[in-house]
């Protein structure tokens, strides 16, 4: 097994004139939760979606697995749920559950990924009667119930009231004690306590990186969101 | 009811349609290309049926009536031989022959009975009427004039033989072959180009593009998913055509179904390709006055191809939608197998557009590195 799931290099990409990632370049060991914190539009989701090989960069150069990225071949191997829940509204949760688990040649790991996400029992309706929580719970069966050993997921909390949100980071949390690798990106300040290690993305870059602590101490304060914000100001200024 | 409020949604409407160009185009420039192509479909058509005369008659009543035939503007009559007109039936170039035989005259004074042979080529109803028409003037003309007397008080009794169809051959047969392969093209094609919109719009088809799956795999399951629906389709259509409006076939109902096979891989990677230039369902349903009425207006469905205008005629013949429908003709009206040239040229050109439509499905499916 390869010590890092993730090594991003002087990662930098462009569209058109705007920079989306400017001299990005980190590292995700095995096993560990890494949170993307930063405003909207910072940047996340452009390094998550080259991470999956779905974004080339212009200069430096994305590892992921061992692969260098874009690589069909590791897709097999990792799990990627989009900002919103990409179902197919028309199906019910297990049949949307079942295909992507067909598409990754997985079909026996259903069952586990419903219950893992507590969808087991409504997973006959269709997801257009399902809550928004719900949808997002679908989706993120939907992306591991291939049993990835990394996990992406671009701010899956976004619209989930706090137990639910609760629930899904004690789910990432078995994941990870499981050895899956996990990124998620977010702008909630609690969840990203709950992540071993930090990256602060403002404008491409990435300005601070390290555990929930680490950054409050960086920026004198034991407050996260007040931190953030500090580090914020500090790279504007 | 409050008139400002009221203006509020009017201006807000006329301003969205002000920044959506491609509506707006749509809007006004459609209904202007339509009504122009169905001037040109319906007045402009300079060809009449083409005909050839052969006058055998040893008497003057034959040539009294070739003459008149010649004049006619109804048709394009040219004296031949018989046999070159047998040929000119077969390769389509004529619509009808009409022999007048060698007792034509004698006949017509002794027996008081006009028989000139009229061969039709059958397969369209509407020139096959106008060739009797032009007859008919021409014995009526042939009649006045003073060269053949005594005709007045005769009977007409043409001996008419179809190549293809007979007399029972009405319009709905010609059109009943066209539409049964139009329907498979154009439901098809929406269907397609609204599902690969919306596995787009609700971000299902970036999900895909991260997982394994390949770019050859989405396409072929689109084409076998949709295949397997468009000739269960055609099924339907056809055995409803054929045995409840009777619609007439000569041809082999396999063979049918491979062009129907054919037009419905084409529909689908159409739809898949063209799909990447719609942001909406809105915008995909605009492809149809765009894509499907062109071609349905050009591709010989309603108006042959060979009574267009020339320069109408170069556009028609690149269209696939026109191959498909004279496949479905060759073989439901002309009942030809593929051993026919014809037939063969266009299952080809269907093959031909079938592959060119993959591989642009496909391509515009690449992983969007940008």
């Amino acid at each position: 097994m390869q010590e890092f799931a993730i090594d991003v290099q002087g990662v930098t990409k462009s569209f058109g004139r705007i920079k989306a990632l400017d001299q990005v370049s980190l590292r995700v060991g095995t096993g560990e939760i890494y949170g993307l914190i930063g405003p909207n539009g910072s940047g996340k989701t452009t390094l998550i979606r080259m991470l999956i090989g779905l974004v080339a960069p212009d200069t430096g150069t994305v590892t992921v697995l061992g692969q260098r990225m874009p690589d069909v071949g590791i897709l097999s191997s990792i799990g990627y749920m989009t900002q919103a829940a990409a179902l197919y509204p028309d199906l019910s949760v297990l049949e949307n559950v079942r295909f992507f688990a067909a598409i990754n040649d997985a079909e026996q790991g259903v069952d586990d990924a419903l219950k893992l996400v507590e969808l087991y029992e409504r997973r006959g309706s269709p997801v257009a009667t399902l809550s928004g929580g719900m949808r997002t719970r679908c989706s993120l069966a939907c992306a591991l119930v291939h049993g990835p050993k990394l996990l992406l997921l671009d701010e899956p909390t976004v619209g989930i009231d706090p137990q639910l949100r609760r629930q899904l980071w004690d789910a990432f949390a078995r994941l990870a004690g499981q050895g899956t690798t996990i990124v998620v990106s977010s702008h909630v300040m609690d969840e990203a306590e709950r992540t071993q290690r930090l990256g602060l993305i403002l404008f491409g870059r990435l300005v601070a990186e390290g555990t929930a602590t680490e950054l409050k101490r960086k920026a004198g304060t034991d407050n996260l969101e007040e931190a953030f914000l500090r580090l914020a100001r500090e790279v504007a200024a | 009811m409050n008139p400002r409020r009221v203006l509020a949604i009017t201006r807000r409407l006329l301003s969205q349609f002000r920044r959506d160009r491609r509506t707006l185009a749509l809007f006004f420039v459609v209904p202007i290309v339509v009504l122009s192509l169905l001037y040109f479909l319906v007045r402009g058509s300079g060809q009449h049926p083409a005909v050839g005369v052969i006058n055998q008659d040893s008497g003057p009543l034959g040539g009294a009536i070739a003459t008149q035939l010649l004049k006619s503007d109804r048709v394009r009559a040219s004296e031949m031989t018989e046999e070159r007109a047998d040929a000119g039936l077969h390769d389509g170039s004529l619509a009808a022959y009409i022999v007048l035989p060698a007792d034509f005259s004698s006949r017509a004074l002794q027996g008081h009975v006009i028989a000139p042979e009229v061969h039709l080529e059958g397969s369209q109803p509407g020139p096959s009427g106008t060739v009797l028409q032009a007859l008919s003037q021409s014995l009526a003309a042939a009649a006045s004039s003073a060269s053949a007397p005594g005709v007045a008080s005769v009977r007409l009794e043409p001996k008419i033989s179809y190549l293809y169809g007979g007399p029972d051959f009405d319009t709905l047969d010609y059109f009943g072959a066209a539409f049964i392969g139009l329907f498979v093209f154009f439901l098809v094609f929406i269907i397609t180009s609204v599902a690969f919109l919306r596995e787009r719009s609700q971000g299902t088809l970036e999900r895909l593009m991260a997982s394994p799956l390949r770019r050859g795999e989405i396409v072929l399951g689109y084409m076998i998913g949709f295949g397997v629906l468009a000739l269960l389709q055609a099924a339907e259509v056809l055995v409803f055509s054929l045995y409840v409006l009777k619609v007439h076939n000569s041809g082999n109902v396999f063979l049918i179904f491979l062009v129907e096979a054919l037009m419905a891989i084409a529909a689908v990677n159409l739809g898949i390709f063209l799909s990447t230039f719609a942001r909406s369902e809105f915008e995909a349903v605009q492809f149809i006055p765009l894509v499907i009425v062109p071609q349905v207006l050009l591709s010989g469905i309603i108006f042959p191809v060979s009574s267009e205008p020339q320069w109408l005629q170069y556009v028609s013949n690149v269209l696939p939608l026109t191959f498909a429908v004279n496949g479905m003709r060759d073989i439901m009206v002309r009942g030809q197998d593929l051993t026919a040239a014809a037939l063969q040229l266009n299952v080809g050109v269907i093959f031909g557009f079938c592959g060119l439509v993959i591989l642009l499905g496909a391509t515009t499916l690449r992983r969007r590195l940008a």
